[in-house]
């Protein structure tokens, strides 16, 4: 079943075109949403929570029309916006579960979510004192848990990575992965890095000037571009010699090779070239960027 | 340390509300502002300290009541006598809940949710109305139970208390319109605090100045209208003209019928520019 579809979706500023022509449709489970800043990630998703009327086209969220069905898409919704948006004077138990609220929850079961996905998302003790006092972090913690606090059946994460600390930014994107998996829920979130949702995501949405570049899931993105570096003691020259003879491309890079993955055998000719060659292995790494190699073709 | 207490994630089963009710959320959490509760002490202090300076003159005569058996209390032209303090606290509080919201940009978090940018804005202004009329209203009851009670001779006030109680409905929604449009043009309390009492500092010292010069001129019909760009004074001359109370400036007013008419333009006038505020933050 289709979380979300579009059709055609064009949106047309006095000055730009943020989005243009965009057909797309995505399935439940984690999608990533990629492109540059100003590729028109957060117009598509104001779009999609019913808050800017199109200029041309179609589009559905959980099988409601977004014209029509604006209110109703926001009750099974949630987002996280990308910019700061916490009042600094009030504690996150307070915000939680007062938004709670607006989404439509009694206030007892408001309190009792809140709680949860406060804790769900790792904000212990602090979540009485005021935001005003939080770390980047933990605020891009409170965005998280205000846009899962009424359990919603797709929550939009617009660049939840931004601004954290490479352990903030790991810690957030495992807990992505958790929402899609653990939770139940599905999650479109944005990010202007594509090696960053290669993680987390099962498939992968590129746009580019508001035109939809590439949509695939995620196997196909990184069987098709996977590099992996291997790094040997000694003999490598041989090496790269023995593996190209079994059909492989191989590049020196650096003290070490860099393989093209052409499917699960290739890590097995790697495997048996070293052995026979008698060779010491010390690394056999997957590449970092994956991703973005492909687009760099 | 979260493994121990991690039961897992559960989803949500319970009734999911409408619209109404998360109006009422809205409005329960702006009154909460305006009150500080839920906030620092010190966000408590002036709502409170001003609420109860407003309480001062019921008590005081109900003493004069009890103790000299005089019955001349004000109820119709309470509002007129308070109007400093009653300015002060639409000044002090209506930027308590437009600033914040402008400032740090939290519309997106409730725009995303089933309400819309209307029923933020309207949640604003009845909060805002129900705590100015709650501050004009809780004094008149005060005076009005006292009243009861003591019994001094002659019969009970209840018309002027109705008219008073209906003159503080009049005049809550006229100051909190006025005063959160005004307000919300500056994402800075401490900018819309001042303006906002600027704004009634300037009406008060123009009516003063415009009926003195009238008034000296020998033009006590053009006087009169002057007293209207004060609005305490705007708001009880259509009491005066509604319940034929006497005017609380001591002198006439024009016809009522102009003052209602300037009142319901005034209202609708603010009311169009604190949505049309709202819409433009919106959209960003």
């Amino acid at each position: 079943m289709h979380i979300l579809a579009t059709e055609g979706l064009t949106q047309r500023f006095p000055t730009v075109t943020a989005l243009d022509q965009l057909s797309v449709t995505v399935e439940a489970g984690v999608t990533g949403l990629v492109g540059a800043n100003g590729a028109g990630k957060s117009t598509l998703i104001k779009i999609l929570l019913g808050l800017l009327p199109q200029t041309a086209g179609r589009a559905e969220v959980l099988g409601l029309d977004v014209v029509t069905h604006g209110p109703q898409i926001r009750a099974l919704v949630g987002y996280m916006p990308e910019h700061d948006c916490l009042p600094p004077d009030v504690s996150a138990t307070e915000l939680v579960v007062h938004l709670a609220q607006i989404s439509g929850l009694p206030r007892t079961a408001a309190r009792e979510r809140a709680a949860d996905v406060l804790r769900h998302v790792g904000l212990y003790e602090e979540r009485y004192r005021a935001i005003g006092g939080y770390s980047t972090g933990m605020k891009q913690r409170v965005k998280l848990a205000q846009a899962l606090v009424h359990d919603p059946q797709l929550v939009f994460l617009d660049e939840p990575t931004n601004g954290l600390d490479p352990q903030g930014r790991d810690e957030m994107l495992t807990l992505i992965r958790r929402i899609g998996t653990e939770f139940g829920i599905s999650v479109l979130v944005t990010s202007h890095l594509l090696g960053e949702l290669e993680r987390v995501c099962d498939h992968v949405i590129v746009i580019d000037g508001g035109r939809l570049l590439r949509s695939s899931a995620i196997t196909e993105f990184t069987q098709s571009t996977q590099i992996l570096t291997v790094e040997v003691e000694e003999g490598a020259e041989p090496l790269a010699a023995r593996l190209t003879e079994l059909g492989q491309s191989v590049t020196a890079h650096g003290r070490g090779l860099l393989v093209q993955v052409d499917g699960p055998e290739t890590y097995d000719t790697i495997r048996d070239a070293v052995c026979d060659l008698d060779l010491c292995l010390i690394r056999l790494e997957q590449g970092r960027q994956r991703i973005e190699d492909v687009f760099r073709v | 340390m979260s493994e121990i207490y991690d039961i897992g994630y559960r989803h949500y089963e319970g009734p999911r509300l409408g619209r109404a009710h998360a109006v009422r959320a809205l409005i329960t959490q702006n009154l909460r502002s305006i009150f500080g509760l839920g906030r620092r002490a010190r966000s408590k202090l002036m709502p409170f300290l001003l609420a109860a300076s407003m309480l001062l003159l019921p008590v005081v005569s109900i003493a004069m009541m009890a103790m000299l058996g005089r019955n001349d209390i004000g109820y119709t032209n309470y509002p007129v006598i308070m109007q400093a303090v009653i300015a002060i606290f639409l000044a002090s509080q209506s930027p308590t809940i437009t600033a914040p919201d402008l400032r740090f940009k939290v519309l997106p978090l409730y725009l995303s949710r089933p309400v819309s940018t209307l029923d933020y804005v309207a949640a604003k202004v009845v909060a805002m109305a129900t705590a100015l009329f709650a501050l004009v209203a809780l004094p008149l009851t005060v005076m009005y139970a006292g009243e009861l009670l003591v019994d001094p001779p002659g019969p009970p006030h209840t018309k002027e208390y109705v008219a008073g109680l209906v003159t503080a409905l009049l005049l809550a929604l006229l100051l909190s319109t006025f005063g959160l449009a005004l307000a919300s043009f500056t994402p800075r309390r401490g900018l819309g605090v001042a303006s906002v009492i600027a704004v009634y500092l300037l009406a008060s010292a123009v009516s003063t100045v415009l009926f003195a010069t009238f008034e000296s001129m020998g033009r006590a019909d053009v006087a009169q209208w002057a007293w209207l760009v004060n609005p305490f004074f705007l708001v009880d001359s259509v009491q005066s003209w509604l319940f034929g109370t006497t005017p609380a400036n001591g002198y006439t007013y024009p016809a009522g019928v102009f003052s209602a008419l300037l009142l319901a333009a005034l209202l609708g006038l603010s009311l169009t520019a604190f949505i049309l505020r709202y819409r433009k933050a919106a959209s960003r």
